[in-house]
């Protein structure tokens, strides 16, 4: 028998092997399918776009917080800027302190523009789009990051 | 020794084979061949043409082919008709074809797409994913899209159509316009005013396909294309209707579909209604009371036409009576005529309009009433019959003159009931008096003491009289009110 | 001495993966002789509910059709697809339709999953009904399967409540009316408490349905307690009386098969002996754990083949043909979806799923003979039948006993004539209240089409009784008058019954409404 031969495979058992084969396939394909099932294939839930009220109602140098939806709105004499109050470490809603932020749950610190100043958050607390809508209330999108510094001039 | 597993390898082959055929064949059909897909990657070309500004280029790179949808928890409703129309808010696509196209007009401005979505206006499926189960025109949906020139009738959702303008609501602005002049509240209630004699409308736009009979009707099985086709000819949709022809032309039959349309307690909330609709709800629980003509034109024509002739109606299978006819109003009192409206009369099809039951304010009827009035001759005072009539002699003159018509006991046939305690009240010694001396012209009912040959003498008025008056006692009411309730209401289907 | 354990520990690391490996397959490679065999068959949890060695008839496609391994199979896709729909499925009035709507539309492979899930729990009855009529015919209930007989008809009446627990779930128009309907018929025996006027005192069927909605409407209680029996209850009884039905079936020593003739040949290793007439006295443990003696070595074969790996082969190979039927139908079907409920306009006709048909053309003549007394009484029959046809004989062999055959195809020509005629003159001529308007309605529940076909069949099954001189054919006229009266009553609800529960030819005769 030479080497270039093929291995001797009995019919039978190249039956059963094919037969299995295709089996495991048939159930690995299944089982890609209903892995895919529990992920969401669209996201549930209204667009955060949460309007604010007038401009007019916010004086310079002022700063709001809006509890409900985890954010607070400043304005300064450049514009208007929105910070999430969802802090960047593990989603606990931040506090208003002294000088910034404070987290209650792990102990991060944040300065007044959000910028992380102690504790585990690796990064600033996000900076969310402001905007106004057709009837001139201004509007925060929390969907939507700018990047820091960002004023929205009304 | 042959294996008995043999076979049984083989099936596990073949079956695995299929089975990961179906399997891949599902997940190709789900992941490559939706439509949404297709018309994704269209846009995503479209926006690469158009990405000439810094803008257009963000909005390129945003971009994702994915499905979205847009989710109003105040409305009750996720709609994903964005998952096709991506170009809806993009004021540069207006030259582009559907579903791509930015949305027409002005509308958006004001009621953007994450606040309202899309079906509160425009009906239609919002939780398909393909544009023919979104039209829900032949899939198990209640409320199919709306075609576009019947979009108008959603707006009153929110609004008040008396007061939103005209060229944004045509159809409806000439629907409701229609609906008085030809007259429907004659027959039908809405707002709690209106006749009994067809359903009320109340509700009409909220009717699924399944409340109406299709059977007569081409499709599309539509509730618009019922309505359509119902005002351009009822009895041909609804066999045995007792509605009408309202003649009226194709546009003036869309324009009265897009106001049944609009005929729709939707609860909304309040924060998405407009100030004037609220006013309109306010309006509606306090209402202005209308003229008496105005109240005629609307409540009265369908039957009563114009008042002064009467007519056979083979529908009704009676005399209508001329109320504004000279030889009535100069007969009847006031009380008689108000009485007759207030509280209809029972066994014709005229039904009561009192605030109890038509919704008609007492100053509007006092005001009907003064209407019919108004083309009546001064009458001159009668001379007061003095006789004292002889109810069993009333009662043969009755047999042989009067109850052909009027039916054995005042029961009514042809001509109208008389045993009927609203007639027994309202109709006073002298109005029934006068309309035996006089007839009652242009009806069947003569006159039996005319001048020239004089039927009854005054003696025997005056027992016909009598015996009239015996019909209104307690125990021939009895008999009376078993009658009528064991008999079929009038009227049938609408 | 610390280096020796520092050596140990690098040893072990070294051998991690083989130690695990040999952990978890004990056996390591395929087995190779019938003793490796044996070992992979009792050794795993899963496998050693079955014998080590199994009769060569059970391997025979024709003898059961793999059915009750179907039924199990598509129970286990039912109960995988179900869980799946349970992430996105809402038990909530309000939210209840959209997310099946949601599952439809949005969900990765939702809409195939619920077809799925729909389309096995279909071919689960079907097939359970069947298993049922297979076993029947080839008699196999008989002494000593009357116990497991019974817990089949368990299983049965569990398979039907799953499905009709299921069908409330989507919340759709054809949902709340069938579930109305169905918890009136829970509600029937008022038709009887009523007509003798106890019902003050004596409300079993008020109860029923109290017990079944927690209301007096279908509404949000009713759909939390079919919830619940559709997720959990019944499919927790379902699995376990399935593992006794199982087990029974090696206690009773497997699939029923006539015995071996005695005296007969059988093959082992190449050569033919006489087959291996075990002894009534003795017990033959396999391990040699029970006392009696041992079975005798090389004493002869028993016409039976190594389970590893003939019979595994079967039941994965039929759990695969399963698997690709409901595929198939799944990809090419959707499972129906209907309008959100409604409780002010009626579904018309609002007709069950298909193997409720039968059951609801009986209960148009009368809810409470139709709907609760004919399937009591079928049921009491069925469960009745291993116990009153006590003569061996026929086992394991499709219509075994002589004349059974003959008496089948009789009974089916029987049937169709008494089912046909009798469905053709209620249609044409209407039924006592046609003719007796007044009739009180005693009358009514004791005497319809319904009641006149228990009545029939049951005169018939007594005349072959009588002619034949035979239980089992008795039993095999009845059985079979019933299947071919359900099967006809399905047929002829499904096709021939329209709006208003009227006759017609064809569904699309149906008027348009």
């Amino acid at each position: 028998m030479s080497r270039l031969d093929p291995p001797h495979v009995s019919r039978r058992s190249f039956l059963s092997l094919v037969s299995l084969g295709s089996f495991f396939a048939a159930l690995g394909t299944a089982a890609a399918g209903i892995f895919r099932l529990p992920n969401p294939a669209v996201l549930p839930g209204p667009v955060r776009r949460f309007k604010l009220g007038p401009p007019e109602q916010f004086s310079a140098g002022s700063e709001t917080a809006f509890a409900e939806q985890n954010l607070v709105l400043f304005r300064d004499d450049e514009g208007f800027y929105a910070i999430s109050s969802t802090c960047t470490h593990l989603g606990c809603t931040v506090a208003r302190s002294k000088d910034g932020f404070a987290c209650p749950c792990h102990g991060s610190r944040f300065n007044s523009k959000g910028s992380v100043v102690g504790g585990p958050a690796p990064r600033p607390l996000p900076w969310l789009e402001v905007s106004r809508s057709a009837n001139g209330d201004l509007v925060v999108n929390a969907d939507n990051e700018v990047p820091e510094g960002t004023r929205y001039r009304v | 020794m042959k294996d008995p597993s043999r076979i049984y390898r083989w099936l596990l082959l073949v079956a695995s084979v299929v089975t990961i055929v179906y399997l891949v064949g599902a997940a190709v059909r789900e992941n490559y061949l939706a439509q949404w897909r297709t018309v994704q990657h269209e846009y995503r070309n479209i926006l690469r043409e158009k990405a000439t500004d810094d803008r257009g280029r963000e909005l390129l790179a945003k971009f994702r082919v994915e499905m979205k949808q847009t989710t109003i928890p105040a409305l009750g409703t996720v709609d994903r008709c964005v998952t096709c129309h991506n170009g809806i808010d993009d004021p540069r696509m207006t030259d582009m074809p559907q579903p791509h196209r930015t949305h027409p007009g002005h509308i958006l401005d004001k009621h953007p797409v994450d606040r309202f979505g899309c079906t509160v206006c425009h009906h239609g499926q919002g939780a398909a994913m393909s544009f023919n189960e979104a039209k829900a025109e032949d899939v198990f949906w209640d409320y199919p899209l709306l075609p576009p020139e019947l979009t108008e009738s959603t707006c009153v959702t929110c609004h008040d159509a008396e007061r939103l303008p005209p060229d944004q609501i045509p159809l409806l602005t000439v629907g409701m316009r229609l609906y008085r002049e030809k007259s429907c509240g004659s027959c039908h209630k809405l707002g709690g005013r209106g006749g009994s004699l067809g359903p009320a409308l109340d509700n009409e736009g909220a009717k699924t396909k399944h409340q109406l009979i299709m059977t007569n009707l081409k499709p599309p099985h539509t509730t618009w294309s019922w309505q359509n086709a119902h005002f351009r000819d009822p009895g041909g949709v609804v066999p045995d209707s007792l509605m009408r022809n309202p003649t009226v032309t194709r546009q003036e039959a869309l324009a009265l579909t897009a106001y049944m349309l609009s005929q729709w307690k939707r609860d909304v909330p309040e924060s998405y209604l407009a100030p004037d609709k609220i006013e309109q709800k306010y309006r509606a629980l306090h209402p202005a009371p209308l003229a008496g003509e105005e109240v005629y034109r609307g409540y009265c024509t369908a039957c009563h036409g114009n008042g002064t002739y009467t007519r056979w109606d083979k529908k009704f299978n009676r005399f209508i009576p001329a109320i504004r006819g000279v030889s009535l109003i100069s007969t009847a009192t006031r009380e008689y005529l108000r009485a007759n409206i207030e509280q209809g009369r029972p066994g014709t099809q005229m039904p009561a309009w009192g605030s109890h039951a038509g919704g008609l304010l007492p100053e509007e009827i006092t005001g009907v009433v003064e209407y019919l009035r108004s083309g009546a001759p001064a009458v001159p005072a009668m001379t007061a019959l003095t006789l004292h009539g002889d109810d069993s002699n009333g009662l043969s003159l009755f047999l042989k003159n009067c109850a052909g018509c009027h039916g054995m006991n005042g029961r009514g046939g042809m001509a109208p009931e008389i045993g009927n305690p609203v007639f027994q009240q309202a109709a006073t010694d002298e109005f029934i008096i006068r309309t035996i001396r006089n007839g009652r012209i242009g009806t069947a009912m003569p006159a039996f003491q005319r001048n020239d040959a004089p039927a009854f003498s005054d003696q025997d008025i005056a027992d016909v009289l009598a015996y009239l008056r015996t019909l209104g006692e307690p125990k021939a009411q009895k008999a009376m009110a078993q009658r009528v309730t064991s008999r079929t209401p009038p009227g049938g289907k609408p | 001495m610390a280096e020796t354990a520092t050596r140990e520990f690098l040893h072990n690391l070294h051998d991690l993966p083989q130690t695990v490996k040999d952990s978890c397959f004990r056996l390591g490679k395929a087995p190779e002789s019938e003793r490796e065999e044996s070992q992979a068959t009792f050794h795993n949890l899963f496998l050693h509910i079955h014998s080590v060695r199994v009769h060569v008839r059970t391997l025979k496609p024709t003898l059961t059709f793999g059915l009750g391994l179907m039924a199990t199979a598509s129970f286990l896709i039912t109960i995988i697809t179900g869980v799946l729909l349970m992430v996105y499925y809402k038990p909530s009035t309000d939210l209840a339709y959209q997310s099946i709507k949601d599952i439809h539309f949005t969900v990765s492979t939702g809409r195939f999953i619920r077809n799925i899930h729909r389309w096995s729990a279909q071919l689960m009855v079907l097939v359970v009904l069947l298993h049922m009529a297979r076993v029947f015919f080839t008699a196999s209930y008989k002494k000593p399967r009357e116990f497991n007989w019974l817990i089949g008809l368990a299983l049965l009446v569990l398979t039907l409540a799953l499905s009709f627990t299921g069908y409330l779930l989507p919340w759709d128009q054809l949902a709340y009316w069938a579930i109305t309907i169905g918890s009136n018929i829970a509600n029937s025996p008022r038709e009887l408490t009523d007509a003798i006027g106890i019902t003050r005192f004596f409300d079993p069927g008020g109860f029923q349905k109290r017990l079944l909605l927690g209301a007096n409407y279908v509404g949000q209680d009713a759909l939390i307690r079919f919830y619940v029996l559709h997720v959990f209850v019944l499919p927790l009884a379902l699995v376990t009386l399935l593992g006794v039905h199982f087990w029974r079936i090696r206690k009773d020593g497997g699939l029923a098969k006539p015995e071996d003739p005695p005296g007969g040949l059988a093959e082992w290793g190449g050569e033919k002996r006489p087959v291996f007439q075990p002894l009534a006295t003795k017990t033959y443990g396999l391990m040699a754990l029970v006392k009696g003696k041992r079975a005798p070595v090389n004493r002869g074969p028993e016409n039976t083949v190594m389970s590893w790996p003939h019979l595994f082969w079967a039941e994965l190979s039929v759990f695969m043909v399963t698997v690709a039927v409901t595929l198939i139908l799944a990809f090419y079907s959707d499972a129906p979806l209907k309008e959100l409920a409604n409780a002010a306009i009626p579904e018309n006709p609002a007709k069950a799923p298909w193997y409720f048909l039968g059951l609801q053309e009986l209960v148009s003549y009368s809810a409470f003979m139709g709907g609760m007394l004919i399937p009591m009484i079928v049921l009491v029959g069925l469960a009745l039948i291993p116990f009153l046809d006590r003569r061996p004989g026929g086992e394991g062999t499709w219509f075994g006993t002589s004349h059974e055959r003959s008496v089948f195809w009789q009974s089916i020509f029987f049937a169709c004539a008494v089912t046909v005629g009798m469905l053709a003159f209620t249609v044409n001529y209407g039924w006592l209240r046609n003719w007796f308007p007044n009739i009180h309605q005693l009358w009514i529940i004791a005497i319809n089409p319904g009641s006149l076909f228990v009545l029939i069949f049951a005169a018939w099954s007594i005349f072959i009784l009588k002619r034949k001189d035979s239980v089992r054919l008795s039993a095999v006229s009845l059985f079979t008058c019933f299947l071919v009266g359900f099967t006809l009553l399905t047929y002829f609800a499904t096709v021939h019954r329209g709006p208003n529960w009227h006759f017609y030819w064809w569904p699309s005769q149906w008027p348009v409404h």
